[in-house]
């Protein structure tokens, strides 16, 4: 906007205490996923497909419950970790890596093409009890890093929550926020 | 706008700063109280939110806390700005400095288990002979307790255990479920006390809601917040304090208060920071030494319950009371509790079957917290690091803290005695461990400007009042010459109000 106009719309204003007391209509707003699809920018291609497949296996839909794809936790993983710091940037993709590299050696395709039995021997840290330290070995630390962003991405969406709250009143997902302050 | 004369300055308005302006306004002492942080609105600067509707659907910015992980998305506007506000500390050696700049500082979120101290902490080294006793006895704070815990509007549960003095509570009676049951009672069997958690009541339960509002009542206090408190000034004639240099936080402008006495409650080390800065009260060398906390073993077991019901209760001190009985000195507290869902990480599965355990565990989790504490050591302080300054051009601290194998076999002795409690009350552990959280993450940070009778060995006298300047008092928990495994902050309320009478008492004589 040039300046004269500015300077014009802000005239065109109502005085301010015109506008004291004045019944101001509410409006609801929507979020930008409610009318877009997300664009994935930091997982490549095969990353992204075995993403996909790791988190359907890790929460699937359940009876009408919706599953992380329904709830986009891949899509909003890829957003997640292209602002996150290197060394988590660098679990994930090495740990995506690493899945798609054993599946193609072992199965000759992709990780996002295995069965679930074959899917599930390469998932076998999953299998392992959770200890306070991480484990050391690079896969086993990405996947329980996984199994945790995935469920969190996706109980925190609008999808489920907006089906699990129907059925408990404790799954409204809602908190108090504290407004940043200048 | 002409300035007018305060009697006090007080730096701070949380727990410490509270307290002080509580007891020394209905003396009549007019106070002026800086502090770093914003005012805000309680009502209208909160808001019921979705989680799907924050930005990071609940994670919070990657990156922005990497020190304070009890920041959530919800609560990131009140924690302390890690860029704003750097500090240093020795890669191998981390340290998470917890921080909370707004008014009514850290009492806006805090907990509020509210735990008295005993002559185990305050005469420990009699006790067991390491480190320093207190120039306190229990008796000497006992009736600044007795007069706090109602300010605070403390809960819990009289059960005459030397270890934790009784206190004014509102009684709770509130039950345990079976499972809660069955481990108070297996652990009592085995001659570990249990009783009910000491908590200060309501959801609020601030500075900012139960201490300020009685001050400015009085008509004898002004808050001004958004002044960064730079450095105190002292007047060269007479060696005493005069007031401070501080800066506006948002506007960056210079401005100067006087006062007739200055009170510092900048939290543990934030006081501590602000004295060095100002390069005053340190004749003994100690200023900055004997950091200490409480060690956290978060989540040292975590079990399944045969049935549902929940319930928290609480196992204070129990070791080496009598006499060393341990491979360790000292010993260490639980919070511990049943109900809830365990953590899905606990589970090894995935999918569905993961879905089907946890509904099928629904409200049988059982965890326990251990609280340990940790001894005081030279060895362990804080300087300023001239290399790293804020947003305000104030040299930041360099933090020096590390656990010992005193903390390390007390925690490994704790995940040994809850594991056994666990198993004997017929629960199925999911996990247990022995690892403690970085020193600061318990956010009980003390000492560092400890009180003492000799000047050559403390910084404070048993006043809170600099041995080194008589008009200066410091009133947190760096005055803490060792803390027990008890939360600390109503202990440090009932110094900074015993530390505001006497400093009323002094003014009143003209002696200050
Ligand atoms: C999540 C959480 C849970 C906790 N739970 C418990 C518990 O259950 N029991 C317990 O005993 N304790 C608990 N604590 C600790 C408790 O909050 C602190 O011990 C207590 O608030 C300390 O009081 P204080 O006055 O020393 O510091 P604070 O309450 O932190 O107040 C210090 C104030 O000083 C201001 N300030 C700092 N530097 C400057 C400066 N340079 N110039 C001007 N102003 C400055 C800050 O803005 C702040 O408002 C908890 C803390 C947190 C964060």
């Amino acid at each position: 906007m040039k300046r004269r106009s500015f300077t014009q719309s802000l005239l065109a204003l109502p005085a301010a205490p015109a506008l004291l007391g004045q019944e101001i209509p509410k409006i609801d707003f929507s979020v930008p996923d409610a009318g877009a699809e997300p664009v994935p920018h930091f997982f490549t291609a095969p990353q992204l497909a075995a993403v996909r497949r790791l988190s359907d296996l890790i929460l699937p839909s359940i009876n009408g419950t919706p599953g992380a794809l329904e709830a986009r936790a891949p899509e909003f993983l890829d957003f997640l970790l292209g602002q996150s710091p290197a060394d988590r940037k660098a679990l994930y993709r090495n740990g995506l890596d690493a899945l798609n590299a054993t599946a193609r050696r072992q199965y000759a395709k992709g990780f996002a093409d295995l069965d679930a039995t074959q899917a599930d021997a390469l998932l076998a840290p999953l299998h392992k009890n959770w200890t306070w330290d991480a484990p050391t070995d690079p896969l086993a630390a990405f996947l329980r890093e996984a199994k945790a962003d995935v469920l969190a991405a996706t109980v925190n969406s609008r999808e489920w929550i907006s089906v699990v709250s129907q059925r408990s009143r404790g799954a409204s997902g809602t908190s108090i926020y504290w407004h940043p302050i200048e | 706008m002409a300035t007018t004369p305060y009697d006090v300055l007080i730096i701070g308005s949380g727990a410490s700063g509270g307290m002080t302006a509580h007891t020394l306004t209905k003396l009549g002492i007019k106070c002026l109280m800086l502090d770093a942080g914003p005012a805000f609105d309680y009502e209208k600067d909160r808001s019921l939110r979705a989680v799907y509707d924050l930005p990071y659907r609940g994670f919070g910015k990657p990156g922005r806390f990497p020190h304070i992980t009890q920041a959530s998305e919800f609560t990131a506007a009140i924690w302390a700005d890690e860029k704003q506000n750097p500090y240093s500390y020795d890669p191998k050696d981390p340290y998470y400095w917890v921080r909370i700049r707004r008014i009514g500082g850290k009492t806006l979120v805090w907990g509020r288990a509210s735990w008295r101290l005993s002559d185990l902490e305050f005469k420990a080294k009699d006790h067991d002979g390491f480190g320093d006793n207190w120039p306190i006895r229990y008796a000497d704070l006992a009736p600044y307790y007795d007069r706090c815990e109602p300010l605070l509007r403390v809960s819990g549960r009289k059960e005459g255990l030397p270890q934790i003095p009784d206190g004014v509570f509102l009684e709770d009676n509130s039950p345990v479920g079976p499972a809660v049951a069955r481990f108070i009672a297996e652990a009592n069997k085995r001659g570990i006390p249990t009783t009910k958690q000491r908590r200060a009541q309501g959801t609020l339960a601030s500075s900012m809601n139960l201490l300020l509002p009685d001050a400015m009542a009085t008509g004898n206090l002004t808050i001004v917040p958004n002044a960064v408190v730079r450095e105190i000034t002292v007047d060269k004639k007479t060696g005493l304090v005069n007031g401070v240099n501080f800066v506006d936080r948002r506007s960056k402008r210079e401005l100067h208060a006087k006062a007739r006495v200055l009170v510092v409650g900048a939290s543990t080390l934030e006081s501590t920071r602000l004295l060095l800065n100002s390069g005053i009260a340190n004749s003994s060398g100690m200023l900055g030494r004997y950091l200490f906390d409480q060690f956290y073993v978060k989540n040292t077991v975590q079990a399944i319950t045969p049935e549902t019901g929940g319930g928290t209760s609480y196992i204070p001190r129990f070791t080496n009371l009598k006499s060393k009985e341990k491979n360790y000195l000292r010993g260490y507290a639980v919070d511990f509790g049943g109900g809830g869902t365990p953590d899905p990480k606990y589970f090894p599965l995935y999918g569905e079957p993961l879905q089907k355990e946890l509904n099928e565990h629904r409200g049988r989790g059982f965890n326990a917290t251990t609280m340990g504490s940790v001894l005081p050591r030279y060895e362990n302080y804080v300087r300023i690091d001239k290399t790293v300054v804020d947003a305000w051009a104030i040299p930041s601290l360099h933090i020096q803290a590390r656990y010992t194998d005193n903390e390390f076999n007390m925690a490994k002795d704790a995940m040994n005695t809850l594991a056994e409690l666990c198993d004997a009350s017929g629960f199925q552990l999911l996990e247990k461990h022995d690892k403690m959280v970085p020193p600061g993450e318990s956010i009980h940070e003390l000492g560092t400007c400890r009180m003492g009778d000799n000047p050559k060995t403390s910084v404070l006298n048993q006043w809170n009042q600099a041995h080194d300047v008589k008009n200066l008092f410091v009133v947190d928990g760096s005055s803490f010459v060792n803390g027990g495994s008890q939360n600390p902050t109503l202990t440090i309320t009932a110094l900074a109000m015993r530390a505001s009478e006497y400093m009323a008492e002094q003014m009143r004589k003209g002696d200050l």
